[in-house]
């Protein structure tokens, strides 16, 4: 059995590290890349969610380096991400692929189920064990989401252009070396610690934007065309409400604290939407009015074509954004996007946000 | 009070809860007119882009109402069927229409989710009524009307082959198709099927080929249940279940000569749907199917040239390949269907 998962951000540090630490062989899709997309077009639906079809060419290119048995999440409804794995199962068959896919679903009522999937997964590994490896693979999804707070709040920030990226990439180049949790956690700490070290511009004000949407096209670089580069780059401070943690703890964990806190966030957005539509349209509207309350100077809400849940907040940011004036833009993105009118977009938001931010100053 | 409902999305299938419902407890309802031009015009205008052609329409439809009632309902259906749900769009409409349709009159909302048990699922409208003024008696009396006549329907759908909800609403007769062609199964959701605007009205020009139809709300819901066991997951879309499981029954009982997919351009559900059905066809069946997609820019000339070539080649295809449909062979044993 040699594991392999789909992509999305940096899921696959914790994820790898998991499995190194139970001594499962497990194949970490090549990054996520044109050529993934185009295996995944290919194949997939033309109508399915972006995200899927990436997901597909993440499993082809994993077994062609061996993977055998692709590991997903699911949910029970109402958005399409809860039956992915069996359309993915019917399409790989279909392509003559016999990889086994397992579905980890949040547990029911009933959580043997689930227990019997990790177990296997585990390759029998004893419950200690198991354990003990998720909790360090939880510990190293909260880190890594540190680092990555760093590098959104320094890229703007920088005294010298281009030293945020350039550590960044050599992290995501190291850690593809490191086996186990232990590795892995040292070399987040002491990437922590340099990022921290990276001198910042004595002047810097940035402008704030806040970035909502469908959690996928949130959290997959590749998907949202490297938003958080391109907008720190414009120079502004990047903040996403969810993060790879607040996925893992909807997703799997059974954390009530978490599931509580997550409940008074979302009373924010009541006004507006007060009821879970699917997907993370109800976190998108929420979050809107978060950052309109923190003063935020704007907020891009980014969705995959077709997402049915953001449609529904689409319709509904238009009034937060006159209630508060606060300037918000939609960005659809599917395979035909381009990188060029993309980034005019950007550009344009970035400049009616410093006008904005300006007058207000003057 | 005069209460509207625009005519689009479920109404097909649920107005005769609603309206009996509105009616017993002394209000009047009124309809928007048919969807034509005019009222997908100002669905186009009033919703986002990114919007499915039948959510669009629904837009339009609720504009249509405007200044014509006094307060117009919009049904926020959640889950019609313990432990399903529908479409997240169904979830978000009221949302959708009071944040993008300048809605003069005001909306009222009727929740229906019976997540947790059916029963359930008619607190939503139980709330409605008190909502409206009326007395615990007259709504429970007023909903025990309204599920008897919204019973009677459902059973007409499953038990008369080609029973069209609309005309019936509509209080037209049920045409008796000319069935010496054969029979086609038409797979798309009750707002693509039975909406003859959006479907360049396929119904009609099906019946003028000779051709019966059969709708995905013809199948019982035991045997759609039963057909879409064979995956391991269960379905949790009501309607996506409907297509798929009377899709595959059509093709498994060979009740159908071919199928047709009706689906709208950017459809959620349908793209995972249909490619099950699909996928299935293809392996085990075999049998011509084509998928027909519809969005605001479909053409009539296009459309018709689609169809006509779809069933040239079935009429080809029964031909050469000797393929013998066989007609009248029920569901379940015992029970002819035609
Ligand atoms: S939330 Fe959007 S992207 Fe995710 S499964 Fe649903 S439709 Fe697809
Ligand atoms: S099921 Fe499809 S067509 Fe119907 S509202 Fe949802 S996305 Fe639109």
């Amino acid at each position: 059995m040699t594991i392999t998962f789909p992509h999305m951000g940096q899921v696959y540090i914790p994820v790898k590290a998991l499995f190194d630490d139970l001594g499962v062989p497990v194949v970490v899709p090549p990054p996520v890349s044109n050529k993934t997309l185009e295996i995944g077009t290919r194949i997939a639906p033309e109508m399915a969610c972006l995200p899927m079809k990436i997901n597909l060419g993440n499993y082809i290119q994993s077994m062609e380096k061996g993977a055998d048995t692709i590991v997903l999440t699911g949910s029970c409804g109402p958005c399409r991400f809860g039956y992915y794995g069996i359309v993915e199962q019917e399409i790989l068959r279909d392509q003559g692929y016999h990889a086994e896919i397992i579905i980890l679903d949040a547990p029911g009522r009933d959580p043997r189920d689930l227990l019997r999937k990790i177990r296997k997964i585990s390759g029998n590994s004893p419950w200690k064990n198991i354990i003990r490896a998720f909790i360090q693979a939880s510990k190293i999804v909260e880190q890594t989401d540190k680092l990555q707070g760093i590098f959104l709040r320094k890229r703007p920030r920088e005294l010298n252009k281009g030293q945020t990226d350039d550590l960044q990439s050599r992290f995501e180049k190291q850690i593809l070396q490191c086996r186990g949790s232990k590795e892995v956690m040292r070399l987040i700490r002491s990437f922590q610690v340099k990022a921290d070290g990276i001198p910042e511009r004595a002047d810097a004000n940035p402008l704030r934007i806040g970035l909502v949407g469908e959690i996928y096209t949130l959290i997959e670089p590749y998907v949202n065309l490297n938003i958080e580069y391109k907008l720190g780059y414009l120079g502004a401070e990047v903040h996403r409400g969810i993060t790879i943690a607040d996925w893992v703890k909807t997703h799997l964990s059974m954390d009530r604290k978490y599931k509580k806190q997550r409940k008074e966030k979302l009373k924010k957005g009541a006004n507006y939407l007060n009821l879970c539509i699917g997907g993370h349209a109800w976190e998108t509207i929420a979050s809107t009015v978060d950052y309109a309350d923190a003063g935020m100077d704007g907020v891009i809400q980014i969705l995959p074509f077709g997402c049915m849940p953001e449609i529904v907040a689409e319709s509904i940011i238009p009034s937060i954004s006159r209630n508060r004036s606060l300037p918000v833009m939609t960005l659809t993105v599917d395979e035909l996007t381009g990188e060029a009118g993309y980034l005019t977009r950007l550009e344009a938001f970035v400049d009616l946000l410093s006008q904005k931010k300006g007058t207000v100053y003057e | 009070m005069k209460i509207g409902i625009p005519r689009a999305l479920l109404y097909s299938i649920y107005l005769p809860l609603w309206k009996t419902f509105l009616e017993e407890l002394g209000h009047t309802v009124i309809l928007s007119n048919h969807t034509d031009q005019n009222i997908l015009d100002n669905g186009v205008k009033n919703c986002v882009d990114d919007a499915c052609l039948p959510v669009k329409i629904f837009h339009g439809h609720v504009t249509a109402l405007a200044g014509r009632t006094d307060i117009i309902l919009i049904p926020r259906l959640v889950s019609v069927y313990p432990g399903e749900f529908i479409c997240p769009k169904f979830i978000g409409l009221p949302e959708m229409i009071k944040h993008s349709v300048p809605c003069n009159p005001g909306i009222i909302i009727m929740n229906f989710n019976a997540r947790f048990s059916m029963d359930r699922g008619y607190d939503g409208m139980r709330n409605l009524g008190r909502e409206l003024g009326a007395t615990k008696d007259l709504v429970a009396q007023a909903l025990d009307r309204a599920r008897i006549r919204q019973a009677e329907h459902m059973r007409r759908m499953e038990a008369e082959p080609g029973f069209n909800p609309v005309r019936s609403i509509d209080k037209k007769d049920q045409k008796p198709p000319r069935l010496d062609q054969g029979i086609i199964g038409l797979i798309g959701h009750p707002y693509l099927v039975y909406d003859r605007y959006i479907n360049m009205n396929i119904c009609d020009k099906l019946n003028e080929r000779g051709y019966g139809i059969l709708f995905p709300e013809n199948i019982p819901a035991e045997s759609v249940d039963r057909a879409c066991n064979r995956y391991p997951k269960k379905l949790f879309w009501s309607y996506g279940k409907r297509l798929l499981g009377s899709g595959l029954c059509m093709l498994e009982n060979k009740l159908v000569d071919g199928l047709i997919l009706l689906t709208s351009f950017g459809c959620g559900i349908d793209a995972f749907i249909d490619e099950l059905l699909i996928r299935a066809n293809h392996r085990e069946y075999k049998i011509p199917l084509t998928t027909i997609t519809l969005d605001e820019h479909t053409g009539q000339a296009g459309f018709d040239t689609r169809l006509e070539a779809f069933i040239d080649m079935m009429e080809w295809r029964s031909r050469y390949d000797n393929h013998v449909p066989t007609y009248g062979t029920g569901v379940y044993p015992g029970k002819s269907l035609i």
